[in-house]
């Protein structure tokens, strides 16, 4: 599943440049995500991704690993965990674009995402829906949470 | 499977009576325990059969105060105070039923896996409906799924024996 | 094989929702297991605790004395299809309950269950909100009457509170001149499109349209903008409309591509269901 967000944000691009790698607060904005932790500074990092659809609740210990960065314009990065209880695993590939236009950022971002296993019996409809509303519920809190600080 | 799982100590014991093929029974069950698993395990009526597991294809039917249901489906300690009717009860001793015997004169099988249930079910449509259009016989039973024989012969057997019971009374 | 859970076997309605209080996520209604135990099997949801729900008195007839017909949330699918009360005042809901599912899933599913797991793939919910249908949700002491429209929140989503337990299927007393239809559509064991049409015909014209559409999306809907095209209408001018409503009715249906359909495919399925569900309606 593929999908393409882009999220104005009212602030200057070092300022959104250094929101992402404050790692705790970033990842609070992923809804779901909770106990998020640097396991190597720049690098790699891990989280708990909880989500639900009605009565399905999956929990996905997640790690995060950052293949590229360009400062201030450019990350790509890789996130991937499994949910043995309900046997399903879950992989997004990542790629973030920061731009400046006037006085905003412009945050741009595509996301693969894979779910295998049990969960796909959900239907593919489902999920992708369910993905879709995360990611915008994540871009629109990251706006709100640098724009909140101005 | 259910005779190789220990019984824990606090394990829920539900006691179910029921009538087995006419027989009363009287036996403790989980609630997690499923009737497909209880009739083959406990009882070993195997003619019931675990095919698709999620209700659709009726391999599991059997008939419970003369119903059709999924034993993949349901659990056992709902046939408490019930009748519960297998293949293997259907005939009289060495005397098949109406249903048996036309399956087998009018090729209403091949490999058998589904049989079971299609006969049962075809006895729940005929107890309740012993004259049935060609279009009611598919209604009742779409959801008993047989790969072999294209359906055809089964809704022959059908409505033969269907004939023949009519005949009887 | 089914994990373990412990079975409480409450005998009213105040026990239920004392259960779901106390012990929340970790517990559940039961009562055909039709849907529940499906997802229990697949792994996908796990409960300490199952509430049956069978033991609760009065909850599993129908009632069409007095004007409102009244179903206990706890009626099989079997018992609506046989209903002669049912099949006086709503054959349209009849001839829906004889085609859910297979004779098994009929003769254990409750309507009450069908409705509360919320199923996106389901056929109640869809007639019921064209029916103009209101579900009574109650816990201890206190009741709630909620529009069918607004039941379903979403996919596997309903608006009932975590200790609520859904008792009773409220449907206005049809007239002499209440026409109801559902037409649903599919190749696989679950249904990919329904579409669901009511309406009150008098010589000059049609009132009280109501159009819902479900199957297709995440939950069913009401279209009141494709009702708008119909109300007030004569039956050749809503004839004329049909077209333009079954494509508002298709796109506000939500509708997900999956191994159902594609987008486009399932909302032209509606507009071509809701012609035909008109034009059996209307006869």
């Amino acid at each position: 599943m593929q999908f393409q967000k882009e999220v104005e944000i009212l602030a200057p691009r070092e300022k959104v440049w250094k929101f992402i790698w404050d790692v705790d607060r970033f990842i609070a904005c992923v809804p779901g995500c909770k106990e998020a932790k640097t396991l190597e500074d720049g690098k790699k990092y891990s989280a708990i991704i909880v989500e639900k659809v009605g009565p399905f609740k999956v929990e996905f210990p997640t790690t995060i690993e950052v293949l590229e960065r360009e400062e201030l314009s450019h990350i790509k990065a890789q996130a991937s965990g499994a949910d043995n209880k309900i046997g399903s695993r879950m992989k997004i590939d990542l790629d973030v674009n920061l731009r400046e236009q006037d006085n905003k950022t412009v945050v741009s971002f595509i996301a693969g995402v894979d779910i295998l296993g049990k969960l796909a019996a959900l239907g593919h409809g489902i999920i992708k829906r369910k993905a879709d509303q995360v990611l915008d519920e994540f871009a629109q809190a990251v706006k709100k949470k640098l724009e909140g600080e101005a | 499977m259910a005779k190789a799982m220990s019984r824990r100590s606090d394990a829920q014991s539900i006691p179910v009576s029921f009538t087995l093929n006419g027989r009363l029974q009287e036996i403790d069950v989980e609630p997690h325990e499923l009737l497909l698993d209880v009739v083959r395990e406990k009882f070993g009526l195997t003619g019931v059969k675990r095919s698709c597991d999620v209700q659709v294809c009726g391999a599991c039917t059997l008939l419970v105060d003369g119903r059709p249901v999924s034993a993949c489906t349901t659990l056992a300690f709902e046939v408490r105070g019930r009748s519960v009717l297998t293949i293997e009860g259907l005939a009289d001793g060495d005397k098949l039923h109406p249903l048996q015997q036309a399956f087998i004169e009018h090729g209403g099988f091949q490999c058998g896996f589904c049989t079971p249930g299609m006969i049962l079910a075809s006895k729940a449509l005929l107890d309740e409906n012993p004259n049935p259009t060609e279009d009611e016989l598919k209604h009742f039973m779409h959801g008993n799924l047989c790969r072999c024989t294209g359906y055809k012969k089964i809704i022959e057997s059908i409505m033969a024996a269907a004939k023949k019971m009519r005949s009887k009374t | 094989m089914l994990k373990r859970f412990r079975l409480e076997e409450p005998e009213s309605i105040a026990e239920v929702s004392e259960l779901l209080g106390r012990f929340g996520d970790s517990s559940k209604v039961y009562a055909g297991g039709t849907e529940l135990l499906l997802a229990m099997k697949e792994g996908l949801v796990d409960y300490e605790r199952l509430i049956n729900v069978k033991k609760l008195k009065g909850l599993n007839e129908v009632n069409a004395a007095n004007g409102t017909i009244k179903i206990g949330a706890l009626c099989t699918h079997h018992q609506l299809e046989c209903s002669t009360a049912l099949k006086e005042k709503l054959p349209s809901l009849v001839k829906l309950e004889q085609n859910v599912a297979n004779v098994r899933v009929r003769q254990a599913g409750t309507i009450g269950g069908n409705l509360c797991f919320a199923e996106p793939h389901a056929d109640p919910g869809t007639l019921l909100i064209a029916l103009g249908a209101t579900l009574v949700a109650e816990k201890s002491s206190a009741k709630r009457e909620i529009a069918a429209a607004d039941f379903f929140v979403d996919a596997y989503e309903t608006s009932l509170a975590a200790d609520e337990v859904l008792t009773e299927i409220r449907i206005p007393a049809p007239t002499a001149n209440s026409h109801s239809a559902y037409l649903k559509f599919g190749y696989l064991e679950r249904p990919s499109v329904g579409v669901a049409i009511a309406f009150e015909q008098s010589d000059k014209s049609l009132r009280n349209v109501r159009i819902a559409v479900g199957c297709a999306g995440p939950a069913p809907r009401r279209v009141e903008e494709a009702e708008a095209l119909l109300e007030g209408k004569s039956t050749a001018e809503a004839q004329r409309n049909l077209a333009q409503a079954g494509a508002i009715a298709g796109r506000a249906s939500e509708a997900i591509s999956d191994l159902h359909g594609s987008q486009d495919y399932k909302e032209h399925i509606v507009g071509v269901l809701l012609k035909r569900a008109f034009q059996s309606a209307i006869s």
